[in-house]
């Protein structure tokens, strides 16, 4: 395969090897003979490239990116990434040449050999300039990636209440602790890519793809994966050109990202405004919504920042029964790195438009934002007009509003703010799974790869309970396209549901080759024979995982806002590891607090970066968060194993329920995040 | 560019050596002596990834030249356990889940072993305060707090275990 030293046992996911320092990440490989990686970025926003002289530039390697991952879509000519700039660079951190030397040191010194000359152009930076300035892509006629429209139009009802606000959701940097890499080594004309990943399949198609190889000439294994928070589901120009390189050069190529170019170059989310108006009764109902969604999605189209715009737009009447709908979506091109995936992937985005013009509304009828919430909802199952699928929301809520002791909380303080969702998970089209039972041990692979979440945990549990075998014979592998000849990948909370689908699937088929084989099933014959067998689990059904938080808040003088009580109660279906579920919702809820108080990554007027590290960034420190109160609620899903999504509830409900405590504590409305000190005392 | 011989005793072994006068500690450990167990993540010493002991004390090894740990002492995360049993502090990682992703554990684990030989029952707050250069993007840090804390337990009983041996 090639010579990387890893034994069988370093390939499994096995979490007690981090606290003895023998991990397997991506920059812990050595191979000998490696070259390392540098890549010349565009210093500038915006320019044409007159010329460049000496490293590997798009002369060598023309290929254009490849539409995989998270939200992947066919919508994208004509805005797909070239994997070096070609003519022009659109943004600050673009690769436009790579150096290769033996040590990361001399490879760096080599940037020095490169000679670009630029002709510096006038840069799109916000989403106004790209609405009112020309395209910034020769052969588009705007700067409008995407359009898309969800409901029907209709005109204004004379309502009694009409509200209306726009609302916004800066940038954020996903900044995972461990930063993108990968080793690509071309062996017997083999291409071997380890990767650190939240999907090898997307990787895998993308190469192929870009440098049109055939798909059996390319394997894609996982490293362990430091964290990623839908940063690495997809295709990035380095693995284009390492794995180039590594073919090019006859050795392996090891490309490790800094933070600074995480910054400047791995895909940011969030970046998200939406004007919205409500039409409502005096009695608070609400009768209509109407909306305009704008998605800043960079430079070039990624499939999230094309998809965003309608997702958001079918998600904006949250879990409420509203009868009228009509949102409009749209992703606009600006000269900034592309957006991609952040946890919660458009969803955040929505739930913050709605809840806050449900706390608006509340404000405006002097009514209790609870009540308000619960007035709005069905006890039935309903389709809103935007074509969203809503489970009866009314009782779970209902329960919610106990369990947050949220009448108990407002008798306590001021600055108490409560939200509620629904979190539609990325079910769609499905995930893969493969076992082989040999040696009385029991092998798993997933198509989608944890990084981080534990899937190995739930992965035994399903195997104990489907094939009655000691969870102690069950090991689940890293992702390798080697070992699963398609999948799809761990983003939009899908992972316990469609991997966990998987499971139950592949281990009754095995159940099934045992009694064909045997007559009858026992663990023991299984454990003492030889079986193989992978799935391909479609799932397509629709499914609602339902949540509400309650925050309350105290605001300091210098309007330094402190999260005093984060309460979640979320439904999960059924939690197949207790202690991962909360350890998932206890993270998610520290990155909500994050992107509401700390968190953006923020350009200057000429299209420079002025986030310059991941304190800069804002990535918040233990004595910034306080004690997390999670609450779980486990309402089966029609899934044989019974999981719902969990991974993205918290950034979901945490950024609307701490708005509004702080907007209660300092009396001011507030429509942005991050919320910023000033905002507050001026 | 020419090479400087340096000295230094790591997890208790001397080790001579030559580097680049330029080399950062965090690439010496990792790529010379191959202890990737220590970790670079942010370039700007505010993650803690990288964090080791220098004559006992926390340090960042992304923000030290390997020359300037000539003559010193070094323990790595590599070097916590002894004879295969784990320190208390990783046990308590581990049964407490004070990690998901895994990456900022061995910083996570360096910090709390310093921190907890110069305050061996820290309060809640305490722990926090001590752990401001330490970024973790996973756990939201209860879970790390709370093994800190069960870590300290940890190694109360067994000093209190050694000193029964004792008498």
């Amino acid at each position: 395969m090639s010579s990387l030293r890893w034994e069988d046992d370093d390939l499994a996911y096995d979490s007690s090897v981090f606290v003895r320092g023998k991990g397997h990440y991506v920059d812990d490989i050595i191979i000998p003979e490696m070259l390392h990686m540098t890549i010349l970025r565009s210093p500038y926003a915006r320019a044409k490239i007159l010329s460049i002289k000496g490293g590997l530039s798009s002369r060598d390697l023309g290929a254009k990116m490849a539409s995989v991952g998270e939200g992947a879509g066919p919508n994208q000519r004509g805005s797909i990434e070239p994997v070096f700039a070609t003519g022009y660079v659109n943004y600050v951190g673009e690769p436009v040449a790579a150096v290769f030397a033996d040590d990361r040191y001399r490879s760096n010194d080599l940037l020095d050999s490169i000679e670009v000359d630029y002709d510096p152009l006038k840069p799109v930076v916000t989403i106004d300039d790209a609405l009112n300035a020309g395209p910034i892509h020769n052969g588009m006629t705007s700067n409008v990636l995407v359009e898309s429209s969800k409901g029907t139009d209709f005109p204004d009802p004379k309502s009694p209440i009409v509200l209306e606000d726009t609302m916004e959701n800066d940038r954020v940097s996903t900044n995972p602790i461990e930063p993108r890499g990968i080793v690509a080594s071309y062996v017997n004309d083999i291409l071997n890519v380890w990767v650190s990943t939240q999907s090898v399949h997307s990787i895998k198609d993308g190469l192929v793809e870009s440098l049109k190889l055939s798909p059996d000439r390319v394997r894609v294994m996982q490293t362990d994966t430091g964290g990623a928070f839908g940063s690495k589901g997809g295709l990035y120009p380095e693995y284009v050109i390492a794995s180039y390189a590594s073919m090019k050069y006859g050795k392996p190529v090891k490309w490790i990202e800094t933070r600074r170019e995480h910054l400047s170059s791995t895909n940011p989310g969030r970046g998200v405004r939406g004007r919205v108006k409500i039409f409502a009764e005096q009695n608070g109902r609400i009768t209509g919504v109407k909306g305009d969604v704008l998605v800043d999605a960079g430079a070039y189209g990624t499939g999230i920042a094309s998809f965003s715009a309608g997702f958001i737009a079918m998600m904006m009447t949250g879990p409420y029964s509203i009868e009228k709908g009509y949102v409009t979506g749209r992703s606009v091109m600006t000269n900034k790195v592309p957006q991609g995936p952040y946890r919660g992937a458009g969803r955040p985005e929505a739930s913050f438009f709605i809840e806050r013009m449900l706390d608006l509304l509340a404000d405006k009828l002097k009514m209790d934002p609870a009540e308000v919430r619960l007035l709005n909802m069905s006890d039935k199952p309903f389709t809103s007009p935007l074509g969203m699928k809503i489970e009866a929301a009314r009782p779970f809520f209902e329960g919610a509003v106990r369990e947050l002791r949220y009448r108990e909380e407002t008798k306590l303080t001021r600055g108490v703010g409560l939200s509620f969702f629904v979190l539609v998970p990325a079910v769609y089209p499905g995930e893969s799974a493969r076992i082989i039972v040999k040696d009385h041990r029991i092998k798993v692979w997933l198509g989608g790869n944890s990084h981080g979440q534990g899937h190995e945990s739930f992965v035994r549990k399903l195997v104990n309970e489907e094939l009655e075998v000691p969870e102690s014979v069950v090991t689940l592998f890293r992702g390798d396209t080697g070992m699963t000849r398609e999948g799809v990948g761990s983003w939009g909370s899908r992972s316990a549901i469609v991997g966990g689908a998987a499971i139950v699937a592949v281990c009754r088929k095995i159940r099934k080759d045992v009694e064909k084989k045997f007559g009858s099933y026992s663990p023991e014959t299984l454990l003492s024979g030889y079986f193989d067998e992978f799935i391909n689990e479609e799932q397509k059904m629709s499914l609602n995982s339902f949540g509400a938080n309650l925050v309350t808040v105290e605001i300091g003088k210098l309007g330094n806002v402190r999260v005093k009580k984060c309460i979640a109660y979320y439904d999960v279906g059924r939690a197949l590891n207790r202690e991962m579920v909360i350890g998932q919702i206890q993270g998610g809820m520290a990155q909500g607090i994050g992107q509401t108080l700390h968190e953006g990554l923020y350009y200057d007027h000429d299209g420079q970066l002025i986030t310059s590290s991941i304190s800069d960034a804002g990535v918040p420190l233990a004595e910034d968060l306080p004690n997390f109160e999670v609450k779980i609620a486990e309402h089966r899903s029609a899934l044989p194993h019974g999981a719902k999504g969990v991974g993205e509830s918290p950034t979901i409900g945490v950024p609307p329920a701490l708005i509004r405590a702080i907007e209660r504590a300092s009396g001011k409305r507030l429509s942005k995040t991050p919320v910023k000190p000033d905002d507050l005392i001026k | 560019m020419s090479l400087v011989k340096i000295k230094t005793k790591i997890n208790g072994k001397e080790v001579e050596s030559e580097v680049e006068p330029r080399k950062l500690l965090v690439h010496f450990l990792r790529e010379d002596l191959g202890l990737t167990g220590t970790h670079v993540g942010c370039d700007t010493s505010n993650c803690g990834a990288c964090t080791v002991l220098l004559n006992g004390k926390a340090v960042k090894s992304c923000t030290m030249l390997a020359v300037q740990a000539n003559g010193k002492e070094i323990t790595t995360i590599e070097g916590l356990s002894k004879n295969g049993e784990l320190h208390p502090i990783q046990k308590a990682f581990l049964e407490k889940h004070g990690l998901q992703c895994g990456y900022c554990t061995s910083g996570m684990i360096m910090t709390s072993f310093w921190l907890l030989r110069k305050n061996k029952n820290p309060t809640e707050e305490e722990i926090r305060k001590n752990l401001s250069g330490n970024l973790c993007r996973c756990t939201g840090y209860q879970s790390i707090v709370e093994s800190i804390r069960y870590g300290a337990e940890l190694i109360k009983e067994k000093e209190e275990q050694q000193e029964m041996v004792v008498r």
